[in-house]
Order: structure tokens, then C-alpha cells, then sequence
């Protein structure tokens, strides 16, 4: 738990300064302050991309080795991949209506990859609740664990294939376009949320630990407190 | 494997000839949802004509994957054991399942095809790349369900859960078939979304191949 407890102080103190970075940053030419919720939207959806590749990675390690521990990586890691392709969809929908003039538009390949992207590993997570036994629990998910992440680079490039509202990538090999400050501000957000994510998935480790451990114990039956008389000294007649 | 393969369809087939599941179960439902809609629209028919395909489509979806997992079909333990005993790799089993639903899929999108030009008078020129959408459509929505019939094999609330996997998978089949067809009424050309269909279904036959052995064992 110390473990958990050091990344989660880590975390904090990394999103606090993005934070700072991300307010103090100089407003986007055109979007002007609206863009600042970039350094949130951008940090999570690399985030949840690399969520599904630590699942796809638990699921191929349990296939080679059965060992529990990977499944639990690879369900584990999933869950927060959930939980930041959602708040990727939202933060950019939240951005979408006033830039775009809708929260949603279904023409841009991004956003409608990324929502097929959350349905399909909402559905692995609902497979997982529905298969009771561990074995086969981890059987059944690394198929689909390994299946699934086939669409992280598609979702990744589908900016590049089809050219629509959604941007492509800002942080290129050759140099970024964008001011200094607001590279700073979203590469120390991109570590604040990376420590997020190692500090939620450790945490997210020992409760399945301690779940898989209350899986297994032999509950006590009622009336398994009562024992039976005890004859020794006991007079016959 | 060619063989076994064929075997399974044709016994899946003859199990569904004398269940006639698909037929008095899957059509009626989804010929009753393609007239419901009209239904809750009213009578704006030039509406109505527009969005036919997409009824169309959406139904087709929706339906089509049920059949994938009837009952009729649905595997228990022994009949597993017993069609590995007999030596027949998963990957035969794979095969076999997705051309017996691909085959059955195919007769209920043409059916529900011709429900949907008499009841939305859709303006759509009949031409055979028509029916080259709908089997491209229908073998993918195949091997898809079959994969999802595969991995919720025995848990309960299979129907349901199976529908959650195939939908999001699905959807890149429903958007390249919708596209196609609209690209046929616009007369522009359809290849390249023919072409995304094609590449779509390499990908499932591939994971579907690969996959088969590990699922195998997993449903035990």
C-alpha cells in the first residue's frame, strides 16, 4: 500500500502543477481560453490508448505464463482505460460545442472511432462480470483483450486516413507548431495523468487482489461456531 | 479441415431446416421492426422513402447477429467434447458456424431486402453490386457473431451480452454497407467503401482463425 501511496502523493502534486502550467499558459490564438481544456482531453485519450496496450500486453503474458497476476494487469488496466476514453469523449465534446458549434459530430472519424473504442471495452469489462469463474474469466478476456486492441491504432490514425474536423497530431517528430509554454503545460499534464494512471492501477491491483482472495476463501457456515459436547471426564451411567 | 468445416455448416444447416428457428423466430421479429418504424414516423412518405436503407441496415444488424447464437445451435459440454474427440480443430468449428449463419444471414437480409423496397419505396437502382454489399455484410455480421457466440458460450445472459460485443465491432461493417448502397443512389463510385468492407472482414478472419483454439479451450 505504501507503494500506492507514494504515486498517489506523486500524482497530485504532478496535476497540481499541470494545472498551474495549464491556466497560465497563453490563451490559443483563435480558441482562446476554450483551449485550455486540451490539457486534459489530450493527456487522457494517450492515456487510455495506453491502458488497452498494458491489456492487450496482460492478456498475451497470461496466455504464455497463467499466471493470475496478469489477468488482473490486464483487467485493471481496462477499467482506467474506461474511465479516460470517457473523460477524453467528454472533455472534447465539452470543447466541441463551442468550437465546432455541436457536442458530437458523427462525420469526424476521431470522435466516432473513439466512442466504438469505449463500447467494445465496455463490453469487455461486462464479460468479465459475467463469467464467474477466474479461469475461465481470464480465458474468455485475453481473447478479447488481444482482439480489441487492434483498434487503438486505427483510432490513433483514423485522423490521418480521413481527413475531417478532428486535427491530426500536434507533437510530431519534426517539431510541434504550438507555443513553448503550452508544450510545457501539456507535456507535464501527459506525466501528471501518466502517474494518475500508474497510481489507479496499482491501487486497482490490490483490490483485485484482495477481491480475487475473497473469491476463493471458504465463507463460514452458519452454525459453524457451535461445537460439539465435550465428553472427556464425563460419567457413564 | 475443408471438410470438417463443410460438415458443420451442413449439419448446422439441417438442425436449422428441421428448428426453422431463424425462420419463425428471427424474420417475423425483424420484419415486425422494419414495419414499426413507418409506424412511429406517420405518413410523411418521402421521409419514410429516405430513411428506408437505414431501417434497412439497422435491422439488419440487429437481427442478423441473433442468428448467429440461436438455440438451436448452442453448444453443451458433451457436444463440444464429442466434436473434439472426433478430431476436428477449432478452426474447422470456427469456419463451419460462420458459413452456416453467413449462409442463413444472407436469406434474411434478402428477404428483410425485399420487405424493405415494398414497404419504404426506397430510391435505390437494383443492380448487383447490391447483392455484393449484402454478402460482404452478411459474411462479416457471420464471423463476428460467431466469435461473440463463442466467447459468451454457456454464461447466462448470453443474448444480451454477445449483442453488446458484436454492435461496436459490427459497426464498421454497418457504416462500409450503408455507404456503399448511398454511393450506388448518389451513382458515385463504391469501391473504396467496398474495398474497407474487404479489408474489415480480413481482419475478423484472421482474429476469427486465431482465435479459435484459445476459445476452445476457454469455454470448457
Amino acid at each position: 500500500m505504501t507503494k500506492v501511496r507514494v504515486l498517489m502523493a506523486l500524482a497530485a502534486i504532478a496535476a497540481g502543477l499541470g494545472l498551474y502550467l495549464a491556466i497560465s499558459a497563453p490563451p490559443e490564438a483563435v480558441q482562446r481560453t476554450y483551449a485550455r481544456i486540451l490539457h486534459i482531453h489530450a493527456p487522457s485519450a494517450w492515456l487510455a490508448f495506453l491502458a488497452f496496450f498494458v491489456t492487450a500486453f496482460g492478456s498475451i503474458m497470461w496466455r504464455i505464463r497463467r499466471k493470475e497476476f496478469w489477468d488482473r494487469l490486464a483487467a485493471s488496466s481496462a477499467e482506467i482505460g474506461v474511465l479516460f476514453t470517457a473523460i477524453a469523449l467528454a472533455t472534447g465534446m465539452i470543447w466541441g460545442k463551442p468550437v465546432w458549434g455541436v457536442f458530437f459530430d458523427w462525420g469526424d472519424a476521431r470522435m466516432a472511432t473513439t466512442a466504438i473504442m469505449l463500447l467494445v471495452y465496455l463490453g469487455y469489462l461486462a464479460l468479465r462480470r459475467a463469467t464467474p469463474d477466474p479461469q475461465l474469466r481470464a480465458a474468455r478476456a485475453s481473447v478479447l483483450g488481444i482482439v480489441a486492441v487492434v483498434q487503438v491504432p486505427l483510432v490513433y490514425f483514423s485522423v490521418n486516413l480521413v481527413r475531417t474536423l478532428h486535427q491530426t497530431q500536434t507533437i510530431r517528430p519534426e517539431g510541434s507548431p504550438i507555443h513553448p509554454a503550452m508544450l510545457r503545460a501539456l507535456l507535464v499534464n501527459l506525466a501528471a495523468f501518466t502517474l494518475i494512471y500508474l497510481a489507479l492501477l496499482a491501487g486497482r491491483m490490490v483490490v483485485g487482489r484482495l477481491e480475487e482472495k475473497a473469491e476463493t476463501e471458504v465463507a463460514p457456515v452458519a452454525g459453524a461456531a457451535v461445537l460439539p459436547p465435550r465428553l472427556d471426564g464425563a460419567i457413564d451411567v | 479441415m475443408t471438410t470438417h468445416a463443410f460438415e458443420i455448416a451442413r449439419h448446422d444447416l439441417m438442425v436449422e431446416r428441421r428448428a426453422k428457428e431463424t425462420l419463425t423466430v428471427v424474420v417475423p421479429f425483424g420484419l415486425a421492426a422494419l414495419i414499426a418504424l413507418p409506424m412511429a414516423i406517420g405518413v410523411d412518405l418521402p421521409l419514410i422513402s429516405r430513411i428506408g436503407p437505414a431501417a434497412y441496415w439497422s435491422t439488419a444488424l440487429l437481427f442478423g447477429m441473433q442468428i448467429a447464437w440461436r438455440q438451436s445451435v448452442a453448444d453443451t459440454g458433451p457436444n463440444r467434447d464429442l466434436i473434439t474427440l472426433l478430431g476436428v480443430s477449432p478452426v474447422s468449428r470456427f469456419w463451419g458456424r460462420t458459413a452456416a449463419s453467413a449462409v442463413l444471414l444472407i436469406a434474411f437480409m434478402l428477404l428483410l431486402g425485399v420487405a424493405a423496397i415494398l414497404l419504404f419505396s426506397p430510391e435505390l437502382p437494383l443492380t448487383p453490386w447490391l447483392l455484393l454489399i449484402i454478402l460482404t455484410f452478411g459474411l462479416g455480421l457471420a464471423m463476428i457473431s460467431t466469435l461473440a457466440a463463442d466467447i459468451t458460450s454457456g454464461l447466462s445472459g448470453r443474448a444480451p451480452l454477445a449483442s453488446v460485443l458484436v454492435v461496436p465491432l459490427a459497426l464498421p461493417l454497418l457504416v462500409g454497407a450503408a455507404q456503399a448502397v448511398e454511393s450506388l443512389t448518389r451513382g458515385s463510385g463504391i469501391l473504396a467503401w467496398l474495398l474497407m468492407l474487404v479489408a474489415v472482414e480480413i481482419v475478423l478472419a484472421v482474429a476469427g482463425t486465431l482465435a479459435a483454439r484459445p476459445l476452445e479451450e476457454a469455454v470448457r
